[in-house]
């Protein structure tokens, strides 16, 4: 079976040592470049981001596939391209966290999940987040867009905090940012300067694609 | 386990009943029109009551006939590729009704009169849908001569479906018919008797009539062993007693009766159980189908049928809605849960509303959805070391990341498709999605279901050599005039009135 299939059906079936497996022994016998592995990995998550929205698979393969694909390039394909003095092509760079006074992870993690699988480079920093950690992280990488996760009424406001905190730094037009959670709505992301809204993570992938042109 | 099934009688109210039917059988017994049925009793040690004309079924006989009556049989398409079982422990689902009119929103009244081109369509949506087994004579079409309709019927069965059929034993002509023009479809009679393919209807008139018309049909339904569904409509309050437990009496005298006769007219042959009895609406005098008591006598006749050891009938799905309402929704899920919890073994009337008197295929499509969901519940719940997923529970609670979930074990993806039913109608969006998809209700998504499953579905290849002489068949028996049928069935009133539609078709209306 050609390297190609065999990434993509390691992917597909959720086989985590066969797949770093795949890469460790082709970039030590120079058979792909990091870049190339990249590149396969990332048109299988493009086939299976595809048979998600045809509903022949659902959260969990999706899921499933992106975290051993994260994790493979996270451990070994990130390193070895910036030991070449490289850097990984992406999207973009997004930083995602849970605002501070809120601990719910789940919908903004479908979103990493989303994000990372359609190519974009992402920075979950978890929950309870203060602002000012998702300026640092912002900053030290070189973000392009912060997405700001609330689901409930009484955290709503650190989204305010944290674009109120970027102004005052003269940071707001460096970056892109979008917010959502459950009691969040379009109003509310122009009340508080946001630059989008969305609704679920599937609209989160197609509005931050806008904002950046990609 | 499993769910546990839906009981509203105990073991000795079973028995309570049983007895009082028997007695009703031995005492007053059967009111029978056809002289060579009261005959076949009379042969068989039943006793005609000189005074009432009724034919008295003593105990005796009941318990011996009934002993013949299989538990399980087989349904089989035209071309016999697909096939479903009925037994006394599953639960299959189908249609069945007497649409006259059909769902059409162009239409002022949302509705307008069936035609052959409905007919086709509904058999066509049955064939394409997952969980709707089989479909009958039940989108009636409007648009051919009412004495040759079986025959217009079967030809476009043969034609376009693969799944079984079935139709009304309304007479022995037109059941010879049938049995006629499906042997033809599959390469003889002995065929069609070892491999069923239609199913019969035959309703009682209650309280305790066994119509002339029926029993003519029947005869040739048992004739070819061609199960058949023997299912009074009883309404409580009108044409059986108020009481539940009365109808409940009543209507098992009337379906113990009806098998009696089917296993004097072939020993063996194959027999539903059946109810579609309902309580009577006390301000209008109408029947109320989607009623509460629905369920609850669909669930007596249910045990009822399980205590004899024969496959049960029941109507699901059904309301007297005449629109898309929540009465619809309500209605046809409460009398279809209610069915399946039950232990119904056939459950009926799927696409139908307003008392099955209209077809959508929107709800068929809805339906299919239903007995979907509704069969997931029948599951219950499994239990096992894999699925208390203990050690699964404490690798996600402890996992070395802040907001751990499941949806990313292979434990989900392993169990995902069998513990969590996934539906394809209901709407689960946020809505903002909802929205960008067109704000669409069920009935908009089923819709657009119904027009794509249509535009897309292939016939099944019926031999062109079958076809022709379905068709030439179909012209001998459009060559009949009317009065050929009533001497056939030896009926001589001047007007066939046509069961469940209310429709009067006089000489005149069928030129």
């Amino acid at each position: 079976m050609p390297l190609e299939e065999e990434i993509r059906e390691s992917i597909l079936e959720w086989d985590e040592d066969k797949l770093i497996e795949l890469c460790c022994t082709s970039l030590e016998s120079n058979e792909a470049t990091p870049e190339e592995l990249l590149k396969v990995i990332g048109s299988t998550m493009q086939y299976i981001g595809e048979l998600f929205e045809q509903e022949e698979i659902f959260l969990p393969d999706l899921i499933g596939s992106a975290d051993i694909v994260k994790k493979v390039v996270d451990d070994i394909l990130d390193p070895a391209i910036k030991e070449k003095g490289g850097e990984r092509e992406t999207l973009g760079r997004v930083i995602l966290g849970t605002v501070e006074g809120d601990v719910h992870s789940i919908g903004k993690d479908l979103v990493a999940s989303f994000l990372f699988s359609n190519g974009f480079e992402i920075y979950n920093l978890g929950e309870e987040v203060p602002a000012i950690n998702f300026i640092d992280k912002a900053e030290e990488v070189n973000a392009n867009v912060i997405g700001l996760s609330s689901l409930l009424t009484m955290s709503m406001n650190s989204q305010r905090d944290v674009i109120d905190e970027l102004k005052k730094r003269g940071l707001r037009d460096k970056y892109k940012i979008v917010i959502g959670g459950s009691p969040t709505s379009v109003d509310w992301a122009e009340e508080i300067g946001a630059d989008g809204w969305a609704d679920d993570a599937i609209e989160a992938v197609s509005l931050i694609k806008k904002l950046l042109n990609v | 386990m499993k769910i546990k099934q839906v009981e509203v009688l105990s073991k000795d109210e079973i028995e309570a009943i049983n007895s009082a039917s028997l007695n009703l059988l031995s005492t007053l017994g059967l009111k029978i029109d056809s002289e060579d049925v009261k005959k076949l009793f009379i042969e068989n040690g039943a006793e005609i009551d000189n005074e009432t004309n009724f034919i008295k079924l003593p105990e005796s006989l009941v318990k011996e006939q009934m002993k013949k009556v299989p538990s399980s049989f087989k349904l089989h398409g035209p071309d016999g590729s697909f096939n479903f079982e009925v037994n006394t422990t599953s639960t299959k689902f189908a249609t069945i009704g007497t649409p006259v009119k059909i769902y059409d929103p162009s239409r002022k009244s949302n509705v307008r009169k069936t035609v052959m081109a409905d007919t086709i369509k509904q058999i066509r949506m049955v064939d394409s849908l997952k969980h709707i087994l089989c479909s009958h004579v039940d989108v009636w079409p409007g648009d051919v001569k009412f004495t040759a309709l079986h025959a217009h019927c079967i030809y476009q069965w043969a034609k376009n479906t693969r799944k079984p059929y079935g139709l009304g034993c309304f007479g022995k002509v037109a059941s010879q018919d049938m049995m006629n023009m499906v042997s033809i479809v599959v390469g003889g009679e002995e065929e069609l008797i070892k491999n069923p393919r239609l199913v019969g209807f035959v309703n009682p008139t209650s309280p305790l009539h066994l119509p002339h018309i029926m029993t003519n049909g029947y005869e040739i339904f048992a004739k070819y062993k061609q199960p058949t569904i023997i299912a009074p409509e009883a309404l409580a309050g009108i044409s059986a007693p108020v009481t539940l437990a009365g109808l409940l009496t009543q209507t098992n005298a009337e379906v113990i009766g009806g098998i009696v006769l089917g296993q004097l007219f072939n020993p063996g042959a194959p027999v539903f159980f059946g109810t579609v009895s309902c309580c009577g609406d006390m301000r209008t005098g109408n029947s109320a189908l989607g009623s509460i008591e629905t369920g609850l006598i669909t669930t007596g006749m249910a045990q009822l049928a399980r205590y004899y050891n024969i496959p049960s009938r029941g109507p699901g799905g059904i309301t007297d809605s005449k629109c898309f309402d929540v009465q619809n929704g309500f209605e046809r899920y409460q009398t279809l849960l209610f069915a399946a919890q039950a232990g119904i073994n056939y459950i009926t009337c799927a696409g139908t509303y307003e008392e099955t008197l209209v077809e959508a295929l929107e709800l068929l499509v809805i339906d299919d959805e239903l007995v979907g969901i509704v069969k997931r519940a029948l599951e219950g719940v499994t239990v096992n070391e894999e699925t208390i997923g203990l050690d699964l529970i404490k690798k996600v609670a402890i996992a070395n990341k802040t907001g751990s979930n499941f949806l990313g074990e292979s434990h989900t993806r392993k169990f995902m498709k069998k513990e969590l039913y996934l539906p394809k109608l209901i709407n689960r969006d946020r809505r903002s999605s909802w929205v960008k998809k067109g704000s669409k209700d069920i009935i908009g998504v089923a819709s657009d279901i119904v027009e794509k499953t249509l535009k897309e579905y292939s016939p099944p290849d019926l031999d062109k050599d079958i076809e022709k002489k379905l068709l030439d068949y179909i012209k001998e028996v459009e060559s009949r005039s009317l009065d050929f049928f009533r001497e056939a069935e030896g009926i001589y009133t001047k007007s066939i009135s046509m069961i469940g539609t209310g429709v009067e078709l006089k000489e005149d209306d069928l030129k």
